[in-house]
C-alpha cells in the first residue's frame, strides 16, 4: 500500500485568532514555493494543507516541507472510503505494511454525520487489526503505531506516522529584521532561528579590505545557499568598512576599539534597516562569549540606538549553536579560515567592562557621521536566491 | 592582472598545450597495449623520456620516470629507497629548509624505525659543514633541495658533489623543481633528481624523478608493471610529452631567461630598497634570480598580499591568511629570522613572462600600500 498524500499539521497557528485566514494563506503560499517542480497539488482546509503526492515521492515532499516553518508534523495519509468494511482492511494492510506489533487506535471524526462514533470506530478496527495480524497486541500507552483515523465529509484519512516539522509561523508572517552576518558559526544559526520563527531575514555585512579577505564574500554566499531552503531569496548589503575602522584604531584606545567598532556597525545597521524596511536588526551575539559580548559591552553598545535589536542566540550554549550550525550545513562553511573584521584586529587586551562616558569621548574624536554617510552610499548589494547570485553596484 | 607567483605554479606554455592537445587526439592508444594504438603511444611516451635526460644532459647517467608531480617524486626516492637498502643503515639526512614532501616523508620513515636527521642552514642552505659532521656509516640517504622555494637560496652543489663522492653508500636525492631549465646545474652525480611539470610551463599532475641507473627502489605505487614496475598506474602520455618539450624549451632559452630574471630581481631589490624601514630581504646574496622573499616589519603580510591582490598583484605569503592557525615560515624560522619576521613574509617570483614594467609596478603599489595600510 503506497501513501498517496501527506497531511500538514499547523504549529502554534491555530491559537491564532483573527489572522488565521492570512497564516493560513500565508502558510500555503510557502509551502507551494517549497514543493516548486514536483508533481504535488496542494490544497488548504481550515485545520490542516492536504498534498497530494502523484508522482513525487514521499521522501522528497517531506524533505522539502521540513523546512517550511510554521508547519508543527507531516503526516503521510492514504484516503480511502469512508465504510467500516474498508476501513478495517486498509487499517490492517497499513498495520501489517508497518511490521510493528504494539498499537492502538485513535479516531477524528470531523464528519459528525458518520454513523459510528469515534469509540465504535476504534474498537471496530482494533479488534479486526487483533483478528488478522499475528501477534498484534493493543498498548494505548506503550505503542508502536498510532493507527490515526480521521473521518472528513469526503473520506476516511487514515496514517500511520508522522514526521515532525520545523514549528514556528509561517515566514514573512512576522515581518521582517536586518541581520549582522559576519561569517562565522553563530550569525548563520541565528539566521536559521529567525526564519524559523516565520522572520525575514536580509542580511548586512561588513568588509574591511585589504584587512579582511574577498573570499568572505563567497563563503557569505555559500551560507546563504545552505538557508535557501528555508527562505527562497536572500538580500545581502555589504558595507565598505575600512575607513572607519582606521580611524577608530587611529583615534581610539586598543582596549576601546571592538566596542567602538560594534557601535558604529548598529548605527549602520540602523540606517541600512530603516531604508530597507526591517522592523529590528538581529545579531548572533551570544551573552558573555567575547568581549564584545558581555552585558557590559552590550549595553555600552546599545546605548547608540533605540532601535529593537534582537539577539536570538543570547543564552545558547556555544556547544548547541556549533550542533545546530552542523545540522544547518553551515558549520564547515564558517570555519573556512578567512579573516572577518571581528578577528583580524582582536585587541590584546579588550574592555570587557567598557565605560560609556570613555566611548562617546573616543567616538566625538573623528568624523564618523560622515564616514558613515560615505559608506552608505558605498553599499554593494548581493542577491542570492534559488534562480543563482546576482550583485549589484552601488549607485553612486 | 599581474602574476608574480611563478615559484607556486605557471601558466602551461602554448607549446605545453600543443603537444598535450596533439597527443591526446593522435596517440590515445594505452602504452601498455599490444597493439598499433599501444605501440604508438609507447614511442612518444619513450621520446619524451629521451627529451628529458637529454635536455637536462643526463642521457648516459640517469633513466626518467614519470609521476604525478614533485611531492610523489619526493615521496617515492626517500620511502623507496628507504625501504630498499635498509641493510645499510637507517639515518636519513635532510635540510631543515626541505619541501614539506621531503620532510613529511622522513617523518613517516621515523614511524618504520628509521633516523631522520634534520640539517641546520647556513644562508639559507644546508651548512655543508654541519653535514659532513653528522655523515656517517649508518646514512643511508641525503635530500637537499637545490634551490630553496621560498627564498632561492642555493644549495653549494660542488661540496655535495665532493661529500657524496666520499661516502658512496649514502644516495643523494636533489629536489630541482625551483631551479630546472632555470639555472644551468650540473646535477649528473645526484642519484635522484625530482621535479614538477606545471612550474615549468607544462600541466599540473606532471613530474619527474630521474633516478641513476642501476639503482634499484622499492614502488610506492603498487599494482602494473608500467614505467618498470617503478610506478603502476597507466602512463599519462600527453602529460610526460608535454612536460618533455615545455622543458626543452626552457632549456634552449636558460641563458636569456636567466640574464631577464636577474634584471627582474635587481629591480625589485632596487624598488624595496626605498622601503628599508619597511622591509628586510630575507633571500641570502647570491640566492636564485627567480625568487625574491622579503617581511614586513610593522604590516601582517595576509592584509598587505590581501591589498595587493584587490589592485591586481598576485604574490605569495606564507600561507592563507588567518589569525587562527600559525602561519609563520619553517623555512625563515631555520635561518634564525624571529617568529614576527617568519609569519609576515611576502614571496615574489618571476618567470619567463615577467616584463620590468610589472615589477617596477608591484614595487610602487606595495610602497603605497604600506603607506595607507595600518601597522601592528
Amino acid at each position: 500500500m503506497k501513501c498517496d498524500c501527506l497531511m500538514i499539521h499547523y504549529g502554534e497557528l491555530s491559537t491564532k485568532g483573527e489572522n488565521r485566514k492570512s497564516f493560513i494563506s500565508c502558510l500555503t503560499r510557502n509551502c507551494r514555493a517549497a514543493l516548486k517542480g514536483t508533481d504535488c497539488v496542494l490544497s488548504g482546509r481550515r485545520d490542516h494543507l492536504y498534498v497530494e503526492l502523484n508522482l513525487t515521492s514521499e521522501q522528497e515532499a517531506v524533505n522539502r516541507l521540513s523546512k517550511v516553518a510554521g508547519i508543527q508534523r507531516i503526516s503521510p495519509v492514504y484516503k480511502v472510503d469512508k465504510g467500516i468494511e474498508s476501513l478495517k482492511a486498509e487499517a490492517i494492510a497499513a498495520m501489517k505494511e508497518s511490521g510493528k506489533h504494539r498499537f492502538k487506535v485513535s479516531c477524528h471524526r470531523p464528519d459528525k454525520s458518520y454513523p459510528l462514533s469515534s469509540y465504535d470506530v476504534c474498537c471496530a478496527l482494533g479488534d479486526a487489526v487483533l483478528d488478522s495480524v499475528e501477534g498484534s497486541e493493543v498498548d494505548l500507552h506503550d505503542h508502536e503505531v498510532n493507527l490515526k483515523v480521521s473521518i472528513r465529509e469526503d473520506a476516511a484519512y487514515l496514517s500511520t506516522k508522522t514526521y515532525p516539522g520545523l514549528g514556528g509561523y509561517p515566514l514573512g508572517m512576522a515581518g521582517k529584521v536586518t541581520l549582522l552576518l559576519s561569517g562565522g558559526i553563530d550569525s548563520p544559526v541565528a539566521c536559521y532561528k529567525l526564519l524559523r520563527r516565520g522572520i525575514k531575514v536580509d542580511c548586512l555585512h561588513f568588509a574591511a579590505p585589504p584587512y579582511t579577505s574577498g573570499q568572505v564574500i563567497y563563503k557569505l554566499i555559500d551560507i546563504l545557499k545552505e538557508l535557501l531552503p528555508y527562505q527562497a531569496d536572500f538580500r545581502l548589503d555589504v558595507f565598505p568598512f575600512t575607513k572607519i575602522q582606521e580611524e577608530i584604531y587611529k583615534h581610539a584606545p586598543e582596549p576601546y576599539c571592538i566596542t567602538i567598532m560594534r557601535r558604529m556597525m548598529l548605527r549602520i545597521a540602523e540606517r541600512v534597516a530603516k531604508a530597507r524596511g526591517s522592523l529590528s536588526i538581529a545579531t548572533g551575539e551570544d551573552v558573555g562569549q567575547v568581549a564584545s559580548q558581555t552585558l557590559d559591552s552590550i549595553y555600552a553598545i546599545n546605548e547608540v540606538t533605540s532601535f529593537p535589536v534582537l539577539r536570538p542566540l543570547c543564552v545558547e550554549d556555544k556547544v548547541d549553536v556549533i550542533d545546530l550550525a552542523k545540522k544547518i550545513n553551515t558549520f564547515d562553511i564558517s570555519i573556512r579560515p578567512y579573516e572577518d573584521c571581528c578577528t583580524i584586529f582582536k585587541p590584546k587586551r579588550p574592555k570587557t567592562k567598557p565605560d560609556l562616558a570613555h566611548c562617546k569621548e573616543f567616538e566625538v574624536r573623528f568624523d564618523f557621521a560622515s564616514l558613515i554617510e560615505e559608506g552608505l552610499k558605498g553599499i554593494k548589494t548581493i542577491y542570492v536566491s534559488l534562480d543563482g547570485v546576482r550583485e549589484e553596484e552601488p549607485r553612486q | 592582472m599581474v602574476y608574480l607567483d611563478f615559484a607556486a605554479t605557471a601558466a602551461p606554455s602554448s607549446i605545453a598545450k600543443e603537444e598535450y592537445r596533439r597527443v591526446s587526439d593522435l596517440y590515445f592508444g594505452n602504452p601498455s597495449s599490444l597493439h598499433e594504438a599501444g605501440y604508438q603511444a609507447k614511442r612518444i611516451f619513450d621520446d619524451a623520456c629521451k627529451r628529458v635526460l637529454s635536455c637536462t644532459g643526463l642521457s648516459a647517467t640517469h633513466r626518467c620516470v614519470f609521476t604525478s608531480g614533485a611531492s610523489e617524486s619526493n615521496s617515492m626516492a626517500i620511502i623507496g629507497s628507504a625501504l630498499r637498502y635498509r641493510n645499510r643503515g637507517n639515518k636519513i639526512l635532510y635540510g631543515a629548509s626541505e619541501h614539506a614532501s621531503v620532510k613529511e616523508s622522513c617523518l613517516y620513515l621515523a614511524k618504520l624505525g628509521y633516523e631522520p636527521v634534520e640539517l641546520p642552514l647556513r644562508d639559507g642552505a644546508i651548512d655543508m659543514d654541519a653535514l659532513e659532521g653528522s655523515i656517517d656509516k649508518q646514512t643511508i640517504l641525503l635530500s637537499a633541495m637545490s634551490s630553496n622555494n621560498e627564498t632561492g637560496a642555493l644549495t653549494d652543489l660542488s661540496r655535495l658533489r665532493e661529500i657524496r663522492r666520499t661516502h658512496p653508500k649514502c644516495l643523494l636525492l636533489v629536489d630541482a623543481t625551483q631551479s630546472i631549465g632555470k639555472l644551468p646545474l650540473d646535477l649528473s652525480f645526484a642519484d635522484f633528481i625530482s621535479f614538477s611539470g606545471h612550474k615549468i610551463g607544462a600541466f599540473k599532475g606532471s613530474g619527474c624523478l630521474l633516478i641513476r641507473k642501476g639503482l634499484l627502489i622499492d614502488p610506492i605505487i603498487h599494482g602494473g608493471s608500467q614505467q618498470d614496475g617503478l610506478r603502476a598506474g597507466t602512463i599519462d602520455v600527453a602529460g610526460a610529452s608535454a612536460l618533455s618539450v615545455a622543458l626543452e624549451d626552457d632549456f634552449k632559452n636558460i641563458e636569456p631567461n636567466l640574464r631577464h630574471a636577474k634584471e627582474l630581481k635587481a629591480t625589485l631589490l632596487q624598488g624595496l630598497s626605498g622601503l628599508t624601514d619597511l622591509v628586510e630581504v630575507n633571500s641570502p646574496e647570491g640566492a636564485s634570480p627567480y625568487v625574491v622573499s622579503f617581511s614586513l616589519l610593522h604590516h601582517r603580510a595576509s592584509v598587505i598580499v590581501e591589498g595587493l591582490s584587490e589592485r591586481g598583484y598576485c604574490v605569495s605569503s606564507v600561507s592563507a591568511c588567518s589569525s587562527k592557525v600559525d602561519a609563520s615560515s619553517y623555512v625563515l624560522k631555520a635561518m634564525g629570522k624571529d617568529d614576527r619576521i617568519a609569519a609576515n613574509a611576502i614571496r615574489v617570483s618571476f618567470g619567463k613572462t615577467t616584463t620590468a614594467g610589472e615589477v617596477e609596478g608591484f614595487a610602487a603599489c606595495l610602497g603605497k600600500l604600506l603607506q595607507e595600510v595600518k601597522r601592528i
